[in-house]
């Protein structure tokens, strides 16, 4: 299960993610980007209650950065530790603005 | 004409020539022959010494075949073969080749048995040969269930060919520099932890694997059979008591090797493999305990010769040996508890042991007479006092330790959450857990995308510990599918120092997996991708 929590202010998106990024959650995750990056020059990914991120989430996150490297800017805030250790052995926290 | 009964193949040899003139008469012979084998549904017919078949003698396979739905060719020298592809047959049933012929003239004995001997043909390769008649279809069933029990899971040595010794067969095996446990406690006594720690692992290894339904026969009818056997042995109560608690033995569908014992467990190029499948079942553990405790004292208990000539050492390391297993099989040092599941284990042990003996020998025969009167003696005895044989065995015999689902990628949730069960169950880390979720998404979403499209079918995951059941040391994953063969593992990984422009879309799945675990394998047997993730988890 994955509960997707968006606050949008000034062209700022924060997106509040809670439960598990999975190969089952990852598209409505998607899916809720295209609809919503309209506008938005700066992206927040809230991970404090992601508990799980497979490659098909990453995968998203992945599409997001290189869509919002045209748009204006993505943050990743929050990260706990064992989403943080899947970043690093992919490569991850090296792609994405990690706060 | 089929019997639920009688499962075992007849085996039935052609010879000469079958043509108009012998057709009839054939005929009748092979009937007589299946019916003294008590009508079974399967049979083989060895054609070793067949060297001709007429259109006559065809019509008689073809008509057999009516009443023996499962019939086999075997043997079939080369002018026979192309009658018999030429005409369809080797289309209708298996028709197979005959078998290289292999001398043993001169080579070394390594192991014995009651059903033959294995020699050492070359330095890597050893044959198995077999002195009863059904030589040929006990090959066939230990063939069958090695397969089974590799692709469960099993490190066993399978035969890959198998060849014609003198007159009877036998099977050819590779094995590298093997030497079994019984050798290595004759003869590397300081080697002897290393025996029990690896003997208790495989055993335990074993007993925590799930056989799918039909696949093995069940130990505990086999049990009972002997036990219907030594009725009028002992006293009628206690043998209506020993039945009853024979039949009370819970039901199991855990694999039990049914022979397991020290010259049955062989270090190969340093791999502990278990070896001489042919008793492979299903059921309670308890009756695998019975076949030990006979192997290191039971049928050595009145004459200690018996064993010192078997595993090649003595009584006093025999039993000192069942003792220690028993006791880290169980997971304790408390002897009041070893004792009391001893005492259930001889029970039937004891059955057992008189059933075998007075099926292979005269009942006054003065050389056995002293040990039956022996095993009678403590049968009688344990039965006064033992009042169930329910014990709990460290695995968890009724818990599924796997699960066979449509793999589809709806199916993830299923799969991750059985895994975790599984694996939060043995104690493992939260963060471990996670990590195999992760690598185990993978490998279950690229079948659920690949190995069957555009179809969809099965897979099967199964979750197994090596080490102490309750703070295990590493988990092991299986997934099995039947869908084109793919080895992951074959893919190159993707450059994860590249920037997220350069970077591609996906092909991170495999390279994540093998990041979280310590190592995966993967093999294409009989039909199956076998994909295992292992990793330490203490």
């Amino acid at each position: 299960m994955l509960n997707i929590n968006k606050t949008a202010e000034n062209g700022t998106l924060t997106i509040a993610l809670e439960g598990r990024l999975d190969t089952v959650t990852a598209p409505a995750l998607e899916q809720e980007l295209r609809n919503s990056l309209e506008g938005v020059t700066e992206l927040d990914f809230d991970l404090a209650k992601l508990e799980y991120i497979s490659s098909a989430g990453l995968r998203v996150l992945l599409l997001a950065q290189k869509e919002m490297n045209v748009r204006g800017e993505m943050k990743v805030r929050r990260v706990n530790e064992i989403v943080s250790e899947i970043f690093e052995v992919t490569g991850f926290n090296d792609i994405l603005t990690i706060e | 004409m089929t019997s639920a009964q009688n499962t075992e193949p007849a085996a039935i040899r052609l010879s000469g020539r079958i043509d108009s003139n012998n057709a009839a008469q054939t005929e009748q012979d092979i009937r007589a022959q299946l019916a003294a084998a008590g009508s079974p549904d399967r049979a083989v017919f060895d054609a070793a010494g067949l060297e001709y078949i007429s259109s006559a003698g065809l019509r008689v396979i073809l008509r057999i075949r009516k009443d023996v739905p499962e019939l086999k060719i075997i043997n079939v020298n080369p002018e026979v073969y192309e009658i018999l592809d030429m005409t369809g047959f080797t289309e209708m049933m298996t028709v197979e080749k005959a078998y290289r012929t292999v001398s043993v003239e001169g080579c070394e004995v390594i192991g014995e048995g009651f059903n033959g001997k294995v020699y050492r043909i070359d330095k890597d390769n050893v044959v198995k040969t077999y002195k009863n008649a059904g030589a040929l279809a006990g090959i066939m069933h230990e063939r069958e269930v090695a397969r089974l029990a590799l692709i469960l899971g099993v490190p066993t040595a399978i035969s890959y060919d198998i060849v014609r010794v003198g007159d009877s067969y036998g099977s050819v095996f590779e094995l590298l520099n093997a030497t079994s446990f019984s050798k290595i406690l004759a003869t590397q006594p300081e080697r002897y932890d290393f025996c029990v720690r690896e003997y208790v692992k495989m055993l335990k290894k074993i007993h925590s694997i799930t056989v799918p339904a039909g696949k093995l026969p069940r130990i505990k009818e086999h049990e009972l059979r002997s036990v219907r056997r030594i009725k009028g042995l002992i006293p009628d109560v206690l043998w209506d008591k020993l039945f009853r608690l024979t039949e009370d033995v819970p039901e199991s569908d855990h694999m039990v090797h049914g022979d397991f014992h020290t010259k049955n467990i062989v270090v190969a190029d340093g791999e502990v493999l278990l070896i001489d499948m042919d008793t492979l079942s299903v059921g309670h553990p308890i009756f695998e305990l019975v076949h030990m405790y006979n192997a290191y004292v039971g049928f050595s208990e009145y004459d200690p010769e018996i064993v010192l000539n078997f595993q090649g050492y003595g009584a006093a390391t025999a039993r000192r040996f069942w003792h220690d297993s028993l006791a880290a099989y169980l997971g304790t040092d408390d002897e009041a508890v070893i004792k009391s599941v001893e005492e259930k284990v001889r029970v039937i042990s004891y059955a057992n042991l008189l059933d075998w003996s007075s099926r292979h020998s005269a009942p006054s025969d003065p050389a056995t007479a002293p040990t039956q009167a022996l095993w009678k003696r403590e049968l009688i005895a344990l039965l006064e006092r033992v009042d169930t044989l329910r014990f709990d065995p460290p695995c968890d015999v009724s818990a599924p330790a796997e699960l066979t689902l449509p793999a589809t990628v709806d199916n993830l949730p299923r799969v991750t959450d059985f895994i975790s069960g599984r694996l939060s169950a043995a104690g493992v880390r939260p963060k471990f857990v996670t990590q195999l979720e992760l690598a185990a998404e993978e490998i279950f979403v690229n079948i659920a995308n690949y190995a069957y499209t555009p179809y969809t079918g099965n897979a099967t995951v199964r979750v197994a510990f090596t080490g102490p059941a309750e703070s295990p040391d590493s988990a092991e994953i299986t997934f099995i599918d039947s869908g084109k063969p793919y080895d992951p593992l074959k893919k190159d990984d993707p450059d994860v120092t590249l920037s997220a422009g350069e970077r591609e879309i996906g092909g991170l799945g495999i390279f994540m997996a093998k990041k979280v675990t310590d190592d995966i394998r993967y093999e294409y047997v009989s039909g199956q991708n076998i994909l295992t993730l292992i990793k330490q988890v203490r």
